[in-house]
């Protein structure tokens, strides 16, 4: 379903973010991106919905590459990738339920997503999905008044509100308690298992990759050092992985 | 004056300590910009001092200037009545002829700063666009509201009409700037988020930003207004734009009634209070909103 091919990816400043970067990803699949900070796993996740452009190389969605997309084509590819953000990224001044129905904007006209015009069906699913995550106390409560795990759960139904196939997932627990991280990524692995949708997931934390992925991906200096079932990342690959961390201790 | 001593760390470590000419330790080292700094400041001191120094009096004398000026103090604040020649009801009339020019060139300044302050908030436009706006706008704010009523009196002719104008020009300057200020400070993640659902730039800006800034829109607005009814009242003299301003030069300059001048600044003071009232009342709403 997503394929990447030797995707690199050099900042303007020189800064090699991305070395050569395959590969393949399937429906369902979750998948967990682990590194220390720096390593690359926010550019890599960006480049797959073209929030930051590649240097080389190809992604292909589908049969799609979106590395070649148009403005108009690129609407349509990401509008089938939801995203969830470390920080939420809700409007925080807006309800939970508008947060939610921010996720058809793609899906809209201009002028409709201007006015903040939505179907009865659409609403009808946003309340569904807020209900779903558990926060069906909350649906006109305005989003600074939640707590962190609420919010992040928000965010997961504002990106199922896409009615997407990819999920990228930056950092979705660095900000939340240990039981707030536990339901969302609870969350996180129905949506992959029960739904279908493919989840692509940059953690922090080693254990909680181990614990909750099908697969995961080694990260460091823009390069992957490991790809396979957490069975198979032995500690000498994990120190591998994180060495430069050592060094800084 | 650079004399260095050097102390010595509990790791061994020897760290270089500059000091002045009496050999105290110096926190601070004299950069360029600093010295620049100093060399203004001293140097705006020297022209003051010397202004004074060498200024012409012309035939004024301190021993009739200084009683005439508190006499008229007194008639402008202790003494405010009204002559027969002029009416309540006109004058009332005349402060919202006023009130009209400052509201209106606020509004209309503010519908046009919005879509401008897109253009030049650094997170939404394209880095030349923005540059050049915000070149623009700082050329216009650089030239005083009055100059610029005066400058489309030339073309349209002394009136209401180049006062609006003049001053929902600067106004636009102004806001502009406000406006893109606090377009910039909005959380980034929030228009990231909604970039990468696909919503069109327009979406955007109408369902993340203008939500997040909202209040602090109107609250720059509000102050404008106050800006924009001093505005109001001096090119009612200045530009023949009517209003209390002009009335306020009538009875000043021309009839020399300081009484009057009294009612008139007593007036506007009120029209200040409650738009401090009435500002202060909104911030205090919006800030327990948010």
């Amino acid at each position: 379903m997503l394929q990447l091919q030797q995707v690199s990816k050099t900042y303007d400043n020189g800064k090699t973010a991305l070395q050569d970067i395959s590969f393949k990803v399937s429906k369902g699949d979750f998948v967990s991106i682990i590194g220390p900070s720096g390593a690359g796993k926010s550019t890599l996740l960006r480049t797959i919905n073209q929030m930051i452009p590649v240097s080389d190389g190809q992604i292909l969605f589908h049969e799609d590459d979106v590395t070649r997309a148009n403005r108009k084509k690129l609407r349509t590819v990401r509008r089938r990738m939801g995203m969830i953000f470390q920080h939420y990224n809700l409007v925080t001044r807006m309800t939970a339920v508008e947060n939610v129905l921010h996720g058809r904007l793609g899906y809209k006209s201009t002028i409709s997503g201007v006015m903040g015009r939505y179907t009865e069906e659409e609403k009808k699913k946003a309340f569904e999905l807020l209900g779903q995550v558990g926060l069906e106390e909350f649906v006109y409560t305005r989003c600074d008044q939640l707590s962190g795990g609420q919010k992040q759960r928000v965010g997961i139904a504002r990106a199922l509100m896409q009615e997407p196939e990819l999920i990228l997932c930056d950092e979705p627990i660095a900000s939340l308690d240990p039981k707030s991280s536990k339901v969302v990524m609870d969350y996180l692995k129905s949506i992959a298992k029960d739904m279908g949708i493919t989840c692509l997931v940059n953690l922090h934390q080693v254990d909680v990759a181990m614990d909750y992925s099908d697969r995961i991906i080694g990260v460091s200096g823009g390069k992957v050092l490991f790809d396979g079932p957490p069975s198979e990342l032995t500690p000498e690959i994990l120190s591998e992985i994180y060495k430069s961390e050592d060094l800084l201790v | 004056m650079n004399q260095a001593i050097t102390l010595k760390g509990t790791s061994q470590v020897a760290i270089r300590v500059q000091t002045n000419k009496s050999g105290k330790i110096k926190v601070r080292k004299l950069d360029k910009s600093r010295m620049w700094t100093r060399v203004l400041i001293y140097s705006l001191i020297a022209i003051t001092v010397y202004a004074f120094v060498t200024m012409n009096f012309g035939t004024m004398t301190l021993e009739v200037a200084l009683p005439t000026f508190f006499a008229n103090l007194q008639r402008i604040f202790l003494q405010p009545r009204l002559s027969h020649r002029v009416e309540w009801a006109a004058l009332i009339d005349q402060l919202t002829i006023t009130l009209g020019l400052a509201v209106l060139g606020t509004l209309i300044g503010a519908v046009v700063s919005f879509f401008f302050a897109l253009l030049a908030a650094r997170n939404l436009s394209h880095p030349k666009v923005s540059q050049t706006v915000r070149a623009i706008m700082s050329f216009i704010r650089a030239i005083p509201a009055i100059l610029w009523v005066l400058i489309f009196a030339l073309a349209m002719g002394l009136g209401s009409e180049a006062a609006v104008v003049g001053i929902v020009f600067q106004g636009i300057a102004f806001l502009t700037k406000a406006y893109s200020e606090t377009i910039e400070e909005i959380d980034h993640g929030v228009i990231e988020a909604l970039k990468a659902s696909g919503a069109t730039w327009w979406q955007i800006v109408f369902q993340a930003v203008l939500p997040s800034c909202l209040t602090a829109l109107i609250s720059w607005s509000f102050l404008r207004l106050e800006t924009n009814f001093g505005h109001a009242v001096a090119v009612g003299a200045a530009a023949g734009a009517g209003g209390i301003g002009f009335q306020l030069m009538l009875s000043g300059n021309m009839q020399m009634d300081m009484h009057e001048v009294g009612v008139i600044v007593y007036l506007l003071l009120g029209v200040s209070v409650v738009f401090e009232l009435v500002s202060m009342k909104l911030r205090e709403k919006l800030l327990v909103k948010s």
